[in-house]
């Protein structure tokens, strides 16, 4: 029966279209695709950030002319019948690079020699050769005396302690000489001064020499065990050497105090590889970086930008907030109120670097400038607050997520439901109590979404940072033990600067790449889990509030 | 005569005179005149839209709340203006409680909610507040039922629950007048049943005014009845002498529910 068999057809053709199939599909696609990016991205950065603590297993190529290349081979590369493969090769110091590609045409032999060593040193990156002998003074102890490897370790573990000890020491030591310091500036001051003719200031100023030189000498006298302390650790840290035969025929010798780690890979089992793996996990957490950042832990990277974070959040919740509460409840609605709307929805498009600039001038030129002249005249013309720091970074960063924040909060006012508030008002409430109450508390859940976006968005932005307040590399962090602990003008580090540092503007960005995939895992990481604390305490609200829109 | 004008006026609970709203340029009550007489239940009755509500709202003056309202004539509530300037809406309320269509408690416990308005007039103390709630919840009848969870949230109660909390809630302000918008329409029989048990042991120490669609609840449960249509008083009278023998005819087709 052909004539139904076409009715069918064109009755399926018309619902095809009219119930949307093809959109569906399209829909349904688009989201496919969308979901297979973040996948593709969250999954190439894992994979190639994850490896990097690993210790790899060292092979020995030897080439056809006699020479050999050690290292972890790290690429390999197929041309038709031609392939190549990259060595890690590492020895900076000797090699000048830290890869090597090789025709496998070349290679005769390749074995992983159990003995092969990795040295992982506080300058030049990695050594790799095969360890020869342990120098302590003038004992030579060779590679093939039994329990030599155990005894390196012991005794690197000791020196990596005398090292340690010695920071803490040389921090006392500065920490007593600080008072001097303050006399010696204040005297400057005073000599410099505008009444440094004056009869009474020269008074003054001897005064205050004598009172700088009694002082120094008790310091001297007491800072005489510390110094003393410190000649021995010295000496306990610089006491042993390892010499080692690299690739090239030469032999190395490493100071004991200059290596971080000295291990064997290709001897280790997987538990002592994921042991060390989990190390060097940790201590890439809570280790400050060496080497211009390549190597060592982002600790002050990820204390920057937490802190930057919570002053951020500190700073913008109240600003946005009471902009919402103000625009919503108590302005007149009339084109004045929607300009001002239109106004926050564009500022909230405005690109970042020119949130940075304005930062700059303002905050940092404008504010610290004025700041320094008030407060801090006897420092200049070096700025206390008149430079970049992470108080001004985090004003900036607040200025620009502040929209988000008014928008969201926005939103949740206009949910609280009106019954709610008619309650409030009719128990005989006032407008502010109802809103402080009331609107507040039902609104909590729109505003924590805005602080959330604004989370986002501020710990993923790097523009505006670099001119308000980020560096390379700081030696100190904007809060520790000295007064008064909170240090808001100091610059700070910050993971999202820190992957384009190390990632762009190292010497080295081959080896560094591994580091620059850990690192933006790492500030994904950081991100998330600073939304997650957020999008608990919401659900948390939302659960209270419940039911109270019915 | 001075006198006799002041003891009119203690015998009258709400004055209302020569009253006329506005919804921006729409009017939607006309030159209402009426006498709410003290410790009695007065319902307002008629079909949606004839301003039953909007009147009920002028009491507290919670039409504010809107924007654009505007009010000619009268209120005057114990004998003192509530239009006048210089009335604060918080004592107002205070004195003039509402209890809404739809039960509006707060999201927090049913002991915050009660003792919310004791409050916000800067009421803190503990023992004292416990008092209020005790009480308020009582003459709710609601009492027996949440005494032993007073610290659970107001949200977990049934929806009869929640209303007589609101109604707890309004009465813990000790208001001289309480205001009750449609109270019962959003509730099954039962729970309807309840409430206006409630309102008959409330009678007799509140005035009552309720707004209400149900003719046989306004019959059961009021004193007076003001039958109102398009925005105008029809007619007020005793409620059983509206419901029985209404001297107008709208009154009659309305309740005899020839319209509605």
């Amino acid at each position: 029966m052909p004539v139904s068999e076409n009715k069918g057809y064109r009755e399926f053709r018309r619902g095809f279209w009219a119930e949307g199939v093809p959109f569906i599909w399209i829909s349904g696609i688009t989201v496919l695709l969308l979901i297979g990016m973040i996948a593709g991205l969250i999954g190439i950065i894992v994979a190639s950030g994850a490896g990097n603590f690993w210790p790899a297993n060292v092979a020995k190529l030897t080439l056809k002319d006699g020479s050999y290349l050690l290292g972890p081979v790290t690429d390999r590369e197929e041309e038709g019948a031609a392939a190549r493969t990259q060595v890690k090769i590492a020895n900076r110091d000797v090699f000048g690079l830290d890869f090597k590609w090789v025709d496998d045409s070349e290679i005769v032999k390749t074995e992983y020699p159990a003995d092969a060593a990795v040295i992982e040193r506080m300058e030049y990156g990695h050594l790799q050769g095969f360890i020869l002998s342990f120098k302590e003074g003038d004992t030579v102890t060779p590679a093939t005396s039994a329990g030599f490897f155990d005894m390196v370790a012991a005794k690197h573990r000791q020196v990596s302690e005398a090292r340690e000890e010695m920071k803490s020491v040389q921090e006392r030591i500065t920490h007593e000489r600080r008072s001097l310091t303050e006399i010696e500036i204040a005297m400057r001051k005073l000599s410099s001064g505008p009444a440094s003719d004056l009869p009474e200031t020269k008074v003054r100023l001897d005064e205050m020499q004598k009172q700088f030189d009694a002082k120094s000498e008790t310091l001297a006298a007491s800072l005489q065990g510390p110094e003393r302390e410190l000649e021995r650790l010295e000496a306990l840290a610089a006491c042993c050497e390892v010499e080692v035969a690299i690739s090239d025929g030469s032999t190395k010798t490493v100071p004991l105090m200059n290596a971080v780690d000295i291990y064997r890979p290709n001897g280790m089992g997987p538990f002592s590889k994921a042991a060390y793996y989990a190390g060097k996990a940790v201590s890439f957490l809570v280790d400050w970086p060496r080497e211009s950042n390549t190597e060592g832990g982002v600790y002050p990277a990820i204390f920057g930008t937490v802190m930057m974070v919570f002053l951020m959040v500190i700073i913008c919740t109240p600003l946005g907030v009471m902009t919402a509460l103000y625009m919503h409840e108590y302005a007149k609605p009339g084109p004045a109120l929607s300009a001002v709307r239109m106004a926050v929805n564009n500022l909230a498009g405005v690109p970042s670097i020119v949130f940075g600039i304005f930062g700059l001038g303002f905050f940092v030129y404008f504010v610290g400038g004025g700041l320094d002249a008030l407060f801090f005249a006897d420092k200049l013309p070096e700025p206390t607050f008149g430079t970049g720091g992470i108080l001004w970074a985090s004003l900036t960063l607040a200025l620009l997520t502040v929209p988000v924040v008014v928008v969201s909060t926005l939103e949740g006012l206009a949910a609280v439901p009106r019954a709610n508030r008619e309650g409030s008002l009719a128990l005989g409430a006032s407008k502010f109590q109802t809103i402080w109450n009331v609107v507040l508390p039902n609104a909590m859940p729109g505003i924590l979404t805005g602080v959330i976006l604004a989370i986002s968005r501020a710990a993923g932005e790097v523009a505006p940072l670099m001119i308000t307040g980020v560096v390379k590399l700081v030696s100190e962090l904007p809060v520790d033990a000295s007064w008064p602990f909170f240090h808001l003008d100091r610059k700070f580090m910050h993971l999202g600067f820190h992957i384009y540092d190390v990632g762009f503007q190292s010497p080295n960005v081959e080896a560094a790449k591994p580091m620059v995939y850990t690192t933006t895992g790492l500030l994904l990481l950081i991100v998330v889990a600073l939304n997650l604390v957020a999008i608990v305490l919401r659900n948390k609200l939302r659960n209270k509030y419940r039911g109270s829109a019915l | 005569m001075e006198q006799t004008v002041v003891n009119e006026l203690d015998a009258v609970a709400v004055h209302v005179r020569n009253l006329d709203f506005y919804y921006g340029q729409v009017q939607a009550l006309f030159g209402i005149n009426m006498n709410i007489k003290p410790r009695q239940v007065t319902a307002f009755i008629g079909p949606s839209g004839c301003g039953k509500s909007t009147l009920l709202r002028c009491f507290n003056r919670m039409n504010e709340v809107l924007l654009g309202t505007r009010i000619a004539g009268d209120i005057l509530i114990h004998g003192s203006d509530i239009y006048r300037e210089g009335t604060r809406l918080e004592s107002l309320r205070k004195r003039v409680g509402m209890v809404f269509q739809k039960s509006n408690p707060f999201p927090m416990t049913i002991f915050e909610n009660i003792a919310f308005g004791p409050r916000m007039r800067g009421l803190r103390e503990k023992a004292q507040l416990e008092g209020i709630v005790e009480r308020s919840l009582k003459q709710a009848d609601l009492w027996q039922e949440v005494k032993d969870r007073l610290n659970r949230s107001a949200l977990d109660l049934s929806g009869g629950q929640q209303q007589r909390l609101c109604i707890a809630r309004a009465l813990a302000n000790e208001p001289e007048i309480i205001l009750m918008d449609e109270p019962a329409s959003a509730l099954d029989p039962i729970s309807t049943a309840k409430i206006e048990e409630t309102i008959q042991e409330l009678r007799t120490n509140y005035t009552i005014v309720i707004v209400t669609h149900n003719l046989q609840q306004a019959a059961r449960c009021s004193d007076y009845t003001a039958f109102f249509y398009l925005g105008k008083l029809v007619e007020m009278d005793a409620t059983a002498k509206i419901f029985q023998t209404p001297t107008q005819k709208r009154t009659e087709d309305y309740i005899s529910g020839k319209f509605g």
